[in-house]
């Protein structure tokens, strides 16, 4: 104990007589009193200005810009609309269908927006099915057309009768009587 | 709100929760939890939600479930009928997807049942287990390997395939 009070006095002796030396910077950590001189309070202001050198971001940049600025133009609208919608008018609530009441073909859905569209957009339901079924029905009627037709065409073949097909004759009025008009000869 | 169905059309059981039964003095960190949960997440979302009920519009549009027609099987239409076979399909399809809900809502209520029962769930809800298992069974007969386009013509090969097994076996 006493020997490191000793130790500690004669470092600061040394380290006060010559500061600057490398060995007395160690003596610093032990003595109490000794001006450091080496290590001044640095504050970082601006700092000094560089120019750094890479290469151009102006064009990713531009794109991402633009990109935004392309994608918000209706988001943003699209998304203030759904929102005013949710929370103002909201979805609708499930009932009974009353007695003798036939509901238009858009008070099926629930969510407002999409009541919307089955009313001004769409077609109803029932208008899809019986244009599905029309379609229907004209296939089928060129179906039964057709097996008609494959059907008659076999038979007037196979009969060779019909207007189709028929194995041609010359006219009647070309046919030379005249050898046969002398028939003793 | 999506997946919010009628609460009234289809109740759920009454809870049968028992009381709490404390035995030590600790707090229970589940309670503690579900504390925080609450005053974090659903005390302002449920006010969030009250405030937006309180702005929506008073008369609110209603929605109904649309009934449609029973039309004639395609086992009762004739041979290239294709407008029957159409009608039959589109019947045929919307019975499909009202099964699956069935299905879907016997399956969850089970798992309700399963949920509030813990361990005891085997002899306590052996009524819906035994539910949802036969539902779940005939719809796997009935509509169970169809694939992705399924259509009612195979449904019903399906069925006379079932048919041929079970005289098979008699016979």
């Amino acid at each position: 104990m006493v020997g490191m009070s000793v130790l500690r006095s004669a470092a600061a002796l040394a380290a006060r007589l010559s500061p600057l030396k490398p060995g007395n910077n160690v003596a610093n950590l032990l003595s109490r009193s000794v001006a450091r001189t080496d290590k001044v309070a640095v504050r970082w202001g601006h700092g000094k200005k560089m120019f750094i050198i890479k290469p151009t971001d102006y064009y990713d940049r531009r794109f991402l810009r633009l990109l935004q600025f392309y994608i918000l133009l209706t988001g943003i609208p699209v998304a203030v609309i759904v929102t005013c919608v949710n929370v103002f008018v909201g979805d609708a609530e499930l009932a009974e269908i009353p007695e003798g009441y036939v509901p238009d073909h858009w008070e099926y859905h629930k969510h407002p927006i999409t009541r919307w569209i089955a009313r001004a957009v769409f077609d109803p339901p029932e208008k899809e099915y019986e244009k599905m079924m029309a379609l229907i029905q004209i296939e089928k009627e060129k179906e039964d057309l057709r097996l008609m037709q494959s059907e008659v065409r076999r038979q007037m073949r196979q009969k060779g009768d019909g207007p189709w097909y028929y194995v041609g004759t010359p006219d009647k009025g070309l046919i030379d009587y005249s050898h046969k008009s002398s028939p003793d000869n | 709100m999506p997946g919010d169905f009628d609460k009234g059309a289809y109740p759920e059981p009454p809870r049968q929760t028992p009381a709490p039964d404390k035995q030590t003095a600790l707090p229970n960190p589940a309670i503690i939890l579900s504390k925080l949960f609450y005053y974090a997440v659903d005390l302002p979302v449920t006010t969030a939600r009250g405030v937006v009920d309180g702005l929506r519009s008073k008369n609110r549009p209603v929605y109904y479930h649309q009934k449609f027609r029973r039309v004639p099987d395609l086992t009762d239409c004739e041979e290239g009928d294709y407008l029957c076979y159409y009608e039959a399909e589109m019947q045929w399809r919307r019975d499909y997807k009202v099964n699956q809900e069935v299905l879907k809502i016997v399956q969850e209520r089970m798992r309700a049942c399963h949920q509030r029962e813990g361990y005891s769930y085997e002899q306590n809800c052996a009524k819906e287990i035994n539910e949802f298992n036969e539902t779940a069974k005939n719809y796997q007969l009935c509509y169970g390997d169809l694939g992705a386009y399924a259509s009612a013509r195979k449904c019903l090969m399906k069925q006379k395939e079932r048919m041929m097994e079970a005289q098979a076996e008699t016979a």
